[in-house]
């Protein structure tokens, strides 16, 4: 009898490969951009997308960070999050209604994806990129993080899904906002073997 | 068993890089090593490793039977003490097990030894059912291998079934590793997409960036609810992390089971021996505390195994090696012979662990390099395996893969 399996296929290995394989995730082109002024900038030159569709970009933006920036009960938890100076209160980053005891990070920049125009169903064209207080950059539900705030890439469509609502939510505590990586911590010691 | 001389496929480092196989080459050093390979005849296949890889793993599950029925036992193992009800109840429970891999020390002639089992993360999976795979079938089609040439490679087919007997068709499954690492991650894509071609939705996140509801139940980096978790990542180690206190009311199924934190874990081997001494598959082996005075200072064992350990002594004494309960890569560990130490580990990352001792397997040399044949398991079966390689007796992370073939 014949022991060994009769198909093995090669599979692809690297972080897109699941979705790849899997319930295949749309692909997206995607720019970061740090402000409108530089998106405009490059607009002129040679980028993906055009003066318009920046400031439409931007403004949906400037939109759900109003609607849905990570939201703390202090600024010292907020800059913990996202580092010394890159926070301050709703009062100040929202036009009408915010909280003095409420604080966001700043906005840091914008996510565009090339799905503009046609999004839907949970889906926004940009995202608002944030401080992530270690060097690099994370979205408005702190579950993606990117190097820089400029520059180009494939992503998946999910990087683009709305985020949940803030605005009008009990910020987070301490406890609360540190409430990722509660695994993970002993990432020193290997598996396998 | 024998080790030939092959020549190699001409182009397996632009297969390798295609597939993402990226960890062919470690550190400057081969990794995988397809210059030679090593020949078994069936018989050494299904007689020493085969069968008896499923007799021990049935063995273990009697252990953690044992084990579960004595508080002084459990409490050896190292598991924290708060978690020692999550590990019974999820062996109560009777939560599967998916795989794990058996290390053996075997040279053609006379029983395999049983090292260790790594029975809850155990890596090289993807280079054992793929990669290996792919090698036989194309040394058979280059007729570098002559028709008929087989391999103990069932793995893959087996976790497919493995995941289509415990789960209903589209079940959502989550597989994490930590970030970053491109050996885990390749070790559970493997495993995910085996189960992927059972039917199921397969979707992973890096272990750090899982989350928790208000509710207290496990969240995906997109904050989707995680059901049923296979985590690549040591149970040693999640119980001594911050979510650890989640685990049991997030109603999410683990795999490997905690469970296996007690088979995957040397202390293990002392439990065995004491419920089956003497059997062929498994070497002399006691918890360190038990018999350290009887090693190095003349004096005697604990009663509970003095007599155990006088039928062992003489074995014990020309050659042990001394174990970590949770060791990862032939960290901490040290042989001692006659006496002295002869070999030990660079790394020490495990030295502050309690210790268990096992008498020392004669490894086998192929032109100097030492062969341990990891023989996998996937539910309660044996169903393929895989060789490393090392120049030194203690295999380690630098360890090279070879790959294997059956001729009668």
């Amino acid at each position: 009898m014949r022991k060994r399996s009769r198909t093995v296929a090669l599979t692809i290995l690297g972080a897109a490969s699941f979705a790849i394989a899997g319930c295949r995730d749309e692909q997206v082109q995607a720019e970061a951009f740090p402000d409108l002024a530089t998106c405009e900038a490059q607009a002129k030159s040679e980028g993906l997308f055009t003066v318009d569709q920046c400031a439409e970009a931007f403004a949906q933006a400037e939109t759900l960070h109003v609607e849905s920036a990570p939201r703390y009960d202090s600024l010292a938890v907020c800059e913990e999050q996202h580092g010394v100076g890159n926070c301050g209160s709703e009062q100040d980053q929202v036009s009408n209604g915010g909280s003095g005891s409420i604080f966001m990070p700043l906005l840091a920049g914008y996510l565009i994806g090339s799905m503009l125009g046609n999004a839907g169903r949970g889906m926004a064209a940009a995202q608002p990129m944030y401080n992530n207080g270690r060097g690099g950059f994370t979205n408005a539900t702190r579950t993606s993080n990117f190097n820089s705030n400029s520059g180009r890439g494939t992503l998946n469509s999910q990087q683009f899904t709305r985020p949940a609502r803030t605005m009008g939510q009990a910020p987070m505590s301490r406890a609360q906002a540190t409430s990722r990586s509660g695994f993970g911590s002993r990432s020193g010691s290997r598996v396998g073997g | 068993m024998q080790k030939v001389t092959l020549p190699e496929r001409p182009n397996w480092r632009e297969t390798a890089e295609e597939v993402g196989f990226t960890f062919a080459d470690m550190h400057g050093e081969p990794y995988w090593d397809e210059s030679s390979a090593y020949q078994f005849s069936l018989a050494e296949v299904e007689n020493d490793i085969e069968d008896p890889s499923t007799e021990l793993h049935a063995m273990c599950r009697e252990a953690v039977e044992h084990i579960l029925s004595s508080d002084a036992l459990i409490a050896r193992m190292g598991i924290p003490e708060a978690y020692h009800d999550l590990v019974a109840d999820s062996w109560r429970r009777n939560e599967p097990e998916i795989y794990g891999r058996f290390d053996l020390a075997y040279d053609g002639n006379g029983p395999a030894k049983l090292l260790e089992y790594n029975a809850d993360t155990p890596t090289s999976l993807y280079e054992s059912a793929s990669f290996q795979w792919q090698w036989l079938e194309d040394q058979l089609a280059a007729g570098v291998l002559p028709g008929g040439a087989d391999q103990f490679n069932g793995i893959h087919e087996a976790l497919i079934e493995r995941f289509r007997g415990l789960f209903d068709p589209n079940t959502d499954l989550h597989f994490t590793a930590i970030g970053g690492n491109t050996e885990d991650y390749a070790t559970v894509e493997a495993m995910g997409w085996a189960a992927r071609e059972a039917g199921m939705g397969a979707h992973y996140t890096d272990l750090e960036k899982i989350g928790v509801t208000k509710d207290g139940q496990f969240v995906d980096d997109q904050d989707r609810i995680i059901g049923t978790l296979f985590k690549l990542y040591p149970w040693e180690d999640l119980l001594r992390e911050d979510y650890a206190r989640h685990i049991a009311g997030s109603g999410a199924l683990f795999l490997e089971p905690a469970w296996k934190a007690l088979v995957s874990n040397k202390g293990l081997l002392p439990v065995l021996w004491q419920m089956f001494e003497g059997h062929p598959n498994l070497l002399p082996a006691f918890f360190a505390d038990d018999v350290a005075d009887a090693l190095v200072a003349g004096q005697k064992p604990v009663p509970a195994v003095a007599a155990s350990f006088d039928r062992a002594a003489d074995a014990i004494r020309a050659g042990h090696v001394v174990k970590p309960l949770f060791s990862r890569e032939g960290a901490s560990i040290s042989i001692v012979e006659n006496g002295d130490v002869t070999e030990t580990s660079p790394n020490n990352d495990y030295d502050d662990h309690p210790k268990i001792v096992q008498a020392l397997a004669t490894l086998p040399d192929f032109d100097g390099f030492h062969p341990i044949i990891g023989s996998w398991v996937v539910g309660g079966t044996c169903v393929g395996m895989g060789l490393r390689e090392d120049r030194a007796r203690i295999t380690q992370d630098l360890s090279r893969f070879k790959p294997h073939f059956i001729i009668d």
